[in-house]
C-alpha cells in the first residue's frame, strides 16, 4: 500500500499537469472534449492523491520506520490518534495534506457547478489544477514523505509533547481547510477574468467557498489560541507571531468579502472590489504558507528551513504577477450599474467596514514584513512585536466594532433621519449605560471604556434586531416566543446567523479589552509560605505553597508545585503547575521540558499559575497571573462557529415573505433546490 | 512482511532497551537534578530552535550614590519591552517566568537588575540593551528614522483610503449611472420592478 501510495503521487503529478493544460486549452479553443478531459483529469488527480494519502497513513499506522517521515514524526509508544495526526505535523506530510484537501475541494466545486457554470468551468478547473500541480510537484521533488532511510531505526523520534494535545490535533487541519478553501474562489475569480463573465452563478460559488474558508479559519485560529493559552504557559493566547498573523490575514479579507458580496448581491455594486478581495485572500494564504515554510521571518512556528521556501516564493510571485496582469487588463469590464443614493446607507457602512478590515489586514501584513524591509533599507535588524500591533490595531478594531453595530441598523440605499433615530436610540443608550456603570465601578482606562461602550451598543443592536423580528413573527404568524425565534432564524439564516457571529465578535472584543486589566505576579515561595494579592476586581487572594514534589512516570519526569488557593478568605482548592521532561523508551530525554499550567477558569477571570523554576528542594519560582474574561474568547469563538454554521446551512425553501430582498439574485441553483411543487 | 532477520533485530534491540531500563532510573534522577539547576542539556529537535548562547553582557558601572529609580513593577514593565534573544520571540519578563529551561532571559534579567541597582533609569537601561544587541532587542521599533514608516503607514493608508472612498461615494452619488452596454460582463442587477419591490420592502423594514 505504501508503494502504491508513492507511485500514486507521481501519477497525480502527471494528471494535474494534464488537467491544467487541457482545461486552459479547452477554454481558449472552446473545445468541449478538452474541457471534459480536464475535468476528468482533476477527478483522477483527487483519486491519486487520496491513494497517496492512504499510503502515508498506512506507513504511519503500521509504524514503518524505514520511511524518513515516519521515523522523524512518530515513535512506537505514541497514542494512535497522534500517529494519525502526524500525517500533517511535518513539512512533507502537510504538503500532501494541502494537495489532498485542494483536490477534494476542487472535485466537489467543479462537480457541483459544472452544469451551471459552463463558461467558467474550463478556466476554474485549469486554475485549480495548476495550483495542485505546484503543490504536488513541491511534494514530489522537495518534500516527499515517501523518502526512505538506508537503515531501519528501532524507534522514531516521536512528536513534541506540546503538540500532543487535542487542540493541536484539530487546529492545523482546520487552518489548512480554511487556507485551501481560498483557492476555489480564487480559481473562479481567475475564470471570471479569463472568460469575462461574472454572473449570479459566479457569485453563488464564490460566496459559498469563501464562507467555508472563513468558517474553518475561524475554528482553526480560535483553537490555536486555546492551545497556546493552555499549553505554552506564557499567559496569553495571541502573540502577533508572523505565523499567527498569516492565518489572520486571509480571515480578514474573507470577512471583508462576505460583507461586500452582500452589496453586490443586493445592489450590483463593487464587482471589481470583490474580485480583488477574492484573489487577495488566496495570495495571502499562499504568502502565509510561504512564511511558515521558508523561515524568512523569525517565528516560533516555522518548520525547519527548507528549499520549499524558494518554491513557495516563486509560486507566490508568479501567481501574484499573473493575477495583477489579469486584473489590470480585464477588471474594467466589470462596471456597476446602480448609483449610490446616499452617503448614509448600508452600502456606505459596508464600504467602511471593508476599509477597516482591509486596513487591519494591511497593518498586520505591514508589521509582519517590516523587519525585512527595515533590514533591506537600513541594514538594521528590528523586532516588530505585540506593542506595535496593539498600538496600531486597537483603534482600527474599535472602529470595526462600531461598524458591526452601525451596519445592520442603516437601511439599504438611503436611510432617513427618523429611521436612524428610531434604530439607534436604544442600542446607543445601552452602550452609554454600560460605559457609565463601568466608570462608576472604577474603570478609568479610556480604550477599555470605549470598547465596552461599543460592546454594549453592538449587543443592543443585535438584541433589537432579534426582538423586532420575533415580535413581527409573533404578530403576523401568531407564534409563541420560541417557535417565532426558531422560525425567524431558520427562514433568514444568513441575516440572523450573521448576527449570531456578531454576538461572538462582541464577546471576543469584551475579552480582548479585559486584557487591559491583566495582572502578573512574579513569586518565589517555600513550602508553607503565603502569597497575598488583589485581583483586578478587588478580591483578596491568598496562595499557600504545598511544596514541590517530584515523580517519575514511564514516559516522563515531573516536578510539580501545589498552591492552596483562597479568595476573600474562602478556600477554593488546590491549583497545581508542573514541569515535565518527556523520555523515550530508553529514558533518554525527548524535546525540551514543558510546562503544565494550572488554570482556574471562571466567567470573571482565569487564575493562571506557571511553575517557572525550582531552587533547592522546595523553593518554587512561580508566575501567578490574573487574566480577566479569557473564557469569553472560547465562548465567543464557539458562538461564531454556531453562527457560521447557521449561515452556511443550505436554505432550501422559497422565501416569498422576503420580497423585500427581491433584488437578491435568485440563482438557478436556489431554484433547483426548491422542493418539487413549490 | 518482516523478514526473520529484521524480526530478530527488533527483539534484540527491544530487550536491550529493557535491560537498560534499570540504569535509566539513575539517569532520570540525574536529569531531575539537572532540571533543578536549570542546566539541562537541550536538544534541537523540538519546535523551537533556541539559541542558549545568545545572551551578551549589558553592564555599566553603578552611578555614584546609586539608588534604584524603578520599583519592581516598573522593572517588570521595562522587561516587557525587551525581547529575550533565545528565539522564543517572548519578552524577557514573560520568558523568564515561563520557560525555566531558558538561560538567556535570566541572564538578561540579571543585567536589568544590576542596572536598576546601579541607579539607571528605564530609558538608560533600554539604551544600554540597544547599544549591546542592536534595535532588535526591543519588542517594537523606536519611533524614529526609517521606523516611523512602520508606525505611521497603516494609519495614513487607512485615512487616505477612507477619504478617497468618501470622495468616490460623493461622486458616485451625483453621477448618472454608467451606460450598461459598456459592460461585457453578464450583469445581475435587479429589474426596475424588482427595485420597486425592494424599495417597498425597505420601507416595510422601517416600519418593523
Amino acid at each position: 500500500m505504501i508503494l502504491i501510495g508513492e507511485l500514486s503521487l507521481w501519477v497525480a503529478l502527471l494528471m494535474a499537469a494534464w488537467s491544467a493544460t487541457v482545461s486552459y486549452a479547452g477554454g481558449a479553443l472552446r473545445r468541449n472534449d478538452l474541457v471534459s478531459s480536464g475535468v476528468r483529469g482533476l477527478y483522477a488527480t483527487f483519486a491519486m492523491i487520496l491513494l497517496a494519502s492512504v499510503g502515508l497513513w498506512t506507513a504511519l499506522l503500521t509504524k514503518d520506520f524505514s520511511l524518513e517521515y515516519v521515523a522523524s514524526h512518530i515513535s512506537a509508544n505514541m497514542p494512535a490518534v497522534y500517529i494519525f495526526t502526524a500525517f500533517w505535523s511535518g513539512q512533507a506530510g502537510s504538503m500532501l495534506f494541502w494537495a489532498l484537501i485542494l483536490s477534494m475541494y476542487g472535485t466537489i466545486a467543479i462537480a457541483t457547478s459544472r452544469s451551471r457554470n459552463r463558461e467558467l468551468v474550463p478556466w476554474a478547473t485549469g486554475t485549480i489544477s495548476a495550483i495542485l500541480l505546484f503543490f504536488i510537484a513541491t511534494t514530489c521533488f522537495k518534500a516527499n514523505p515517501f523518502v526512505r532511510l538506508d537503515f531501519l531505526p528501532v524507534d522514531g523520534r516521536g512528536m513534541n509533547p506540546q503538540l500532543q494535545n487535542p487542540g493541536m490535533a484539530i487546529h492545523p487541519p482546520n487552518l489548512y481547510l480554511g487556507y485551501v478553501a481560498t483557492a476555489i474562489p480564487f480559481a473562479f475569480a481567475i475564470a471570471a477574468l479569463f472568460s469575462r463573465r461574472l454572473d449570479a452563478e459566479w457569485l453563488g460559488v464564490v460566496r459559498r467557498w469563501t464562507l467555508l474558508s472563513w468558517f474553518f479559519l475561524t475554528i482553526g485560529i480560535i483553537l490555536g489560541m486555546w492551545w497556546a493559552y493552555v499549553e505554552l504557559g506564557w499567559g496569553g493566547y495571541w502573540a502577533w507571531d508572523p505565523v499567527e498573523n498569516s492565518s489572520f490575514l486571509p480571515w480578514l479579507t474573507n470577512t471583508a468579502f462576505l460583507h461586500s458580496i452582500m452589496i453586490q448581491e443586493k445592489r450590483g455594486m463593487l464587482r471589481k472590489w470583490n474580485v480583488v478581495l477574492v484573489v487577495v485572500s488566496f495570495l495571502l494564504a499562499i504568502f502565509g504558507t510561504f512564511i511558515t515554510r521558508s523561515g524568512v521571518i523569525e517565528s516560533v512556528h516555522s518548520f525547519a528551513q527548507s528549499p520549499v521556501g524558494t518554491w513557495f516564493a516563486t509560486f507566490f510571485f508568479l501567481a501574484t504577477g499573473i493575477t495583477i496582469y489579469l486584473v489590470g487588463t480585464r477588471l474594467q469590464d466589470l462596471e456597476a450599474k446602480v448609483e449610490l443614493e446616499s452617503m448614509v446607507s448600508r452600502e456606505a457602512a459596508f464600504l467602511y467596514n471593508n476599509l477597516v478590515l482591509v486596513g487591519i489586514a494591511f497593518a498586520v501584513l505591514w508589521g509582519t514584513v517590516f523587519p525585512i524591509l527595515s533590514e533591506w533599507a537600513t541594514g538594521n535588524k528590528i523586532t516588530v512585536g505585540p506593542p506595535f500591533f496593539n498600538t496600531v490595531n486597537v483603534p482600527l478594531g474599535l472602529l470595526l466594532l462600531a461598524l458591526t453595530g452601525i451596519g445592520p441598523l442603516i437601511a439599504w440605499r438611503r436611510a432617513s433621519v427618523s429611521n436612524l433615530k428610531r434604530q439607534f436610540a436604544a442600542p446607543a443608550a445601552f452602550g452609554v449605560v454600560v460605559a457609565a456603570v463601568l466608570f462608576a465601578l472604577g474603570m478609568h482606562a479610556v480604550y477599555a471604556l470605549v470598547a465596552y461602550a461599543l460592546c454594549g451598543f453592538v449587543t443592543g443592536t443585535i438584541v433589537q434586531e432579534f426582538y423586532k423580528g420575533v415580535r413581527a413573527r409573533q404578530t403576523i404568524h401568531e407564534e409563541s416566543l420560541i417557535p417565532a425565534f426558531v422560525h425567524l432564524v431558520g427562514r433568514n439564516r444568513r441575516r440572523y446567523g450573521g448576527y449570531i457571529v456578531h454576538a461572538g465578535i462582541v464577546m471576543l472584543f469584551a475579552a480582548f479589552a479585559g486584557l487591559a486589566f491583566k495582572t502578573e505576579n512574579d513569586v518565589t515561595l517555600k513550602t508553607g509560605e503565603t502569597f497575598d494579592v488583589r485581583d483586578p476586581y478587588g478580591h483578596q487572594w491568598r496562595f499557600i505553597s504545598q511544596g514541590v514534589s517530584t515523580s517519575n512516570r514511564p514516559d516522563r519526569d515531573v516536578i510539580a508545585v501545589g498552591l492552596e488557593m483562597f479568595r476573600d478568605g474562602k478556600r477554593l482548592g488546590i491549583i497545581t503547575s508542573e514541569k515535565r521532561q518527556y523520555l523515550d523508551s530508553q529514558h533518554q530525554t525527548l524535546f525540551q521540558p514543558i510546562t503544565q499550567v494550572g488554570i482556574r477558569s471562571t466567567a470573571q477571570l482565569d487564575t493562571y499559575v506557571v511553575l517557572a523554576g525550582v531552587r533547592g528542594n522546595d523553593v518554587a519560582e512561580l508566575r501567578v497571573t490574573f487574566n480577566p474574561l479569557v473564557v469569553w474568547v472560547w465562548i465567543g469563538g464557539f458562538v461564531m462557529m454556531i453562527g457560521g454554521l447557521i449561515v452556511m446551512w443550505p436554505q432550501a425553501e422559497r422565501r416569498p415573505a422576503q420580497a423585500g430582498y427581491a433584488a437578491t439574485i435568485r440563482t438557478p441553483r436556489a431554484e433547483a433546490e426548491l422542493p418539487v411543487g413549490v | 512482511m518482516t523478514s526473520r532477520r529484521e524480526f530478530l533485530t527488533r527483539v534484540a534491540t527491544g530487550s536491550a532497551a529493557l535491560a537498560l531500563g534499570g540504569g535509566a532510573t539513575s539517569a532520570a534522577a540525574q536529569q531531575r537534578g539537572a532540571m533543578h539547576d536549570s542546566s539541562i542539556v537541550r536538544d534541537t529537535t523540538n519546535l523551537f530552535a533556541m539559541d542558549q548562547s545568545a545572551a551578551k553582557a549589558v553592564r555599566l558601572p553603578p552611578k555614584p550614590n546609586a539608588k534604584p529609580l524603578l520599583t519592581n513593577a516598573e522593572r517588570d514593565e521595562l522587561e516587557h519591552k525587551i525581547r529575550c534573544q533565545c528565539g522564543c520571540t517572548l519578552d524577557v519578563f514573560t520568558c523568564r517566568t515561563t520557560d525555566f529551561s531558558c538561560q538567556v532571559s535570566p541572564a538578561m534579567h540579571a543585567d536589568v537588575l544590576a542596572l536598576v541597582q546601579g541607579g539607571y533609569s528605564a530609558q538608560e537601561i533600554i539604551d544600554g540593551f540597544v547599544s549591546t544587541y542592536g534595535e532588535r532587542v526591543l519588542m517594537a521599533p523606536k519611533k524614529s528614522g526609517f521606523n516611523l514608516l512602520a508606525w505611521f503607514t497603516p494609519g495614513v493608508a487607512v485615512i487616505v483610503a477612507g477619504t478617497l472612498i468618501a470622495v468616490w461615494l460623493r461622486r458616485w452619488k451625483n453621477e448618472p449611472p454608467p451606460v450598461a452596454a459598456a459592460s461585457t460582463f453578464t450583469t445581475v442587477d435587479a429589474t426596475p420592478d424588482e427595485l420597486a419591490r425592494l424599495d417597498a420592502a425597505v420601507r416595510g423594514d422601517d416600519r418593523e
